[in-house]
């Protein structure tokens, strides 16, 4: 249960779960959801990943290799866990045409850009595109602004972010996973937006 | 001070310090704006004046970082060196008995592929290996499409960061240097060895120092000489610039080349560019051809964007692991039952649809199963756990990556599962399912339950604290071969034989006879163990010399079209070097520079034994063979 122990930053009443099942059948009470990070390279996703699995923030950039898995799971209020299986794709342009292999039955997909970069919400746009496409039909989709501690350096607005999110029927959120800001937010929200029905 | 001065090099030194500058700028504008008949002058030019990349007068550049010669080779490397790496000098290769001849060569030479010279493997018989690469890649591939995703150009954010802060002797850091040089930088010039990856159309992919963008104008060049010789219906294979080497490596549309003043000879460097490139096609496969079939002038860097680390452990491990010359991979030792346990639950594993189950600790082999009929190139072996070693995101968590295995199958991706079971000891599971993570990842779990039950986690920890073979515990009286051995490596030594006696003769404590080190390599089992480095090689910088003594020794044993050699006995100032190299074996081993010859040949006969004696510890035994 160490997951519990290793997280700082606790205060917004959120619970989490203990290691549940391990390959036990999900319920409705208890979910388990593959979520897929996307997004150019050096946004932050690992960053965004260890954050809200290890509660931990590295500011030396590792480059991922393919794709790493980690998992988390959370309470919510209503007492329902989630366990997010989290695939933290690399952003490199390698990878670009593997990435289906990650985001293949994925429920959820969070998409990453950096806020001091409009290339990387271009690129952003290129993977919401090519979910919309390619995609499960009923993914739960979030745009993710990082980096939102380098306010100073910011060059893509939020109001740019929330258009494109509204148009797109994504949830949208700025994060900072270096001072942690917003990011177990990024997750519960997730995980109330998930639909229930198909579990019952 | 040397033993075998009895010849110096030519003059070739010292080039014309005036001219570098201009001849290489002259170069390199040639290069840049004027079509190839042009540049006939130009590379003869550089034949003439003997100078190319020579900056010659850098007689000791200390600044230099540890991944580096230091001005340490003196004058006997150099006498040495000359034998090796010129044709005309064959013959003193033969005279294996304390070479000291040195041959006289001109500033430049230029090495041809002359059809009696032809030393390249058969397997591209052309010049344009690119076409039959094509022909072969139709059947099996068809995994990757990179052309199609390079849409936008991305800004690869770069893991620099360590710039200038290195200390030689400090432990080393991945990563790129010196991003901030160019050509026209003195201090880039003065680097002792640089390694370039150009496309055919002479676009910058990788190079070991600066900022490839920037060496724009110098690739051109290169590729302006690769393709100058081409078009004579040749081939270029090296260039001999004064004290530097120029060593080229043509593969279809991408072009390698070193430029090396460490006096390593060509067949080592050419190896270096062949692994290079090997490292290139697991992180993309043969299939970025394809790219270039398309667009001749495909940028390649971004297909490349955050593998600098990768590169530039592949290029430090060239001088500290022998792995890159002996084409062998290396064990860490461990009792017999202990690494059966590892086997059995790896086999285990390969046989529920698994190609390769792989457990390393740092770059020893712990145990390596393949599936049935599989086998895995020593090579591969290598570059995959460079790339696994140097790609930090690994450690974080476990992973699952294309990875490509250029002597298994250099089209098509394999998948590995990577999985550290601590900071040293990881764990990778190959196999051609992109579909199976789930699966390898109840693999691991058994595999770690098993480790754990059996205590082969711990005892890989215990073997790393005792290291494997040290040349103090060489047993003085062979032992008679005795089937029951002991539990540990270092207890073959009766307490009673301390080596003093020849202790006595030199101020270092090593092994008898003066030996300082070893290297065995198995020919049947691919493997090779090397002794630990006692106390007279004991700096980063004097392991390095080692290495590249005993490189220089393995391209003279093998160097083709000369005849096998089975023994070779040298002295320098700074080793007595043996080899010995027979049928089912290759030993090299490093004595004191006083130590006597007979005895040196003694105590190899007595580490041969001792390998032997222990041999069901520090190899992997009756596995199926692992080359094809």
């Amino acid at each position: 249960m160490g997951c519990s122990s290793s997280l700082p930053d606790r205060s917004s009443g959120r619970l989490v779960g203990p290691n549940l099942e391990n390959g036990g059948a999900p319920d409705s009470k208890n979910l388990r959801v593959k979520l897929v990070l996307l997004g150019d390279s050096g946004v932050g996703k690992s960053c965004i990943v260890l954050r809200f699995v290890r509660g931990q923030f590295d500011p030396t950039s590792k480059v991922t290799v393919g794709a790493s898995f980690l998992s988390q799971t959370i309470a919510l209020q209503d007492s329902t866990t989630v366990k997010f299986e989290i695939w933290d794709t690399a952003g490199q342009e390698r990878y670009a045409a593997l990435a289906p292999l990650y985001y293949r039955g994925a429920a959820v997909a969070v998409v990453v850009y950096d806020i001091t970069s409009p290339e990387s919400f271009s690129k952003a746009q290129y993977w919401v595109k090519e979910l919309q496409k390619h995609g499960s039909p009923d993914i739960v989709m979030a745009l993710v602004g990082n980096k939102a501690d380098l306010h100073e350096k910011r060059e893509v607005s939020v109001q740019e972010g929330i258009d494109y999110a509204e148009k797109n029927g994504m949830f949208f959120i700025e994060t900072s996973a270096k001072t942690a800001d917003n990011i177990n937010q990024l997750f519960e929200e997730i995980a109330k937006r998930l639909p229930r029905s198909t579990a019952q | 001070m040397s033993l075998d001065s009895t010849s110096s090099t030519s003059a070739d030194d010292s080039p014309d310090p005036a001219s570098p500058e201009s001849v290489e700028s002259q170069l390199g504008s040639v290069a840049l704006s004027e079509p190839v008949a042009e540049l006939a002058s130009a590379a003869n030019q550089v034949a003439r004046n003997g100078v190319g990349f020579a900056t010659a007068s850098e007689g000791g550049d200390d600044d230099e970082e540890d991944a580096d010669m230091g001005g340490e080779e003196g004058p006997v490397g150099r006498a040495e060196e000359e034998v090796w790496a010129d044709y005309g000098g064959v013959g003193g290769l033969a005279a294996a008995e304390e070479v000291g001849e040195g041959l006289g060569g001109g500033g430049v030479v230029w090495g041809r592929t002359n059809s009696e010279l032809e030393v390249d493997e058969p397997a591209s018989p052309s010049s344009s290996g690119y076409a039959g690469e094509r022909g072969s890649s139709g059947a099996s591939s068809g995994e990757l499409e990179i052309g199609e995703v390079v849409e936008d150009e991305i800004q690869e954010p770069r893991s620099d960061g360590v710039d200038g802060v290195l200390d030689s002797q400090a432990s080393w850091v991945p990563g790129k240097r010196h991003v901030d040089e160019d050509d026209a930088s003195v201090s880039w010039r003065k680097r002792k060895k640089h390694f370039f990856i150009l496309s055919h159309s002479g676009k910058p992919i990788y190079s070991r120092y600066g900022d490839e963008h920037k060496l724009a104008g110098f690739s051109a060049t290169l590729q302006a000489i690769i393709s100058f010789v081409e078009n004579g219906g040749d081939r270029v294979k090296f260039v001999r610039a004064g004290k530097h080497q120029v060593v080229f490596l043509v593969k279809g549309p991408i072009y390698l080349v070193c430029i090396s003043c460490t006096e390593e000879p060509y067949d080592s460097l050419r190896g270096q560019l062949e692994l290079m490139y090997g490292q290139m096609i697991l992180i993309l496969t043969k299939s970025v051809n394809r790219c270039f079939e398309k667009n001749p002038k495909f940028d390649m860097t971004p297909l490349l964007g955050g593998t600098d680390v990768v590169f530039s452990a592949l290029i430090h491990s060239f001088s500290c692991n022998p792995a890159t010359f002996l084409h062998a991979y290396t064990c860490l030792p461990l009792a017999l039952a202990t690494r059966q346990a590892a086997v059995a639950i790896l086999q285990d594993v390969a046989d529920s649809g698994v190609l390769f189950a792989i457990l390393m600790c740092k770059h020893k082999v712990v145990s390596l199963v393949g599936a049935q009929k599989a086998s895995l190139h020593p090579d591969d072996m290598l570059l995959l756990a460079n790339f696994v070693m140097s790609s930090e995101s690994f450690r974080t968590s476990e992973s699952f990556s294309p990875i490509c295995l250029p002597r298994y199958n250099p089209m098509a991706f394999l998948y590995a599962y990577v999985h550290y079971f601590d900071v040293d000891t990881y764990l990778m599971l190959l196999t051609t399912s992109s579909d199976a993570f789930y699966h390898l990842k109840d693999c691991r779990m058994r595999i770690e339950m098993v480790l754990l039950k059996s205590n082969v986690l711990s005892e890989i920890q215990r073997s790393l604290l005792d290291g494997g073979m040290h040349v103090e515990d060489l047993p003085v009286d062979p032992l008679p071969r005795s089937s029951s051995l002991p539990s540990h490596l270092s207890q073959p030594k009766p307490p009673t034989d301390s080596p003093e006696r020849f202790r006595e003769t030199c101020d270092w404590i090593a092994g008898p006879a003066g030996l300082w080190h070893f290297i065995y390599r198995s020919v049947f089992l691919d493997q090779y163990v090397s002794s630990e480095f006692p106390a007279p090689i004991s700096s980063p910088r004097q392991q390095k010399r080692l290495y590249r003594a005993y490189q220089k020794l393995y391209a003279s044993m093998h160097e083709k079209g000369i005849g096998p050699h089975k023994t070779q006995f040298r002295r320098d100032e700074n080793y007595v070097l043996l080899c010995w190299v027979t049928q089912d074996f290759e030993l090299y081993a490093a004595f004191d520079p006083l130590a006597d010859k007979a005895l040196a040949i003694k105590t190899c006969n007595r580490v041969c034994q001792w390998v032997k004696d222990v041999e069901n510890e520090i190899f992997l035994l009756g596995a199926s063979p692992f080359s094809w």
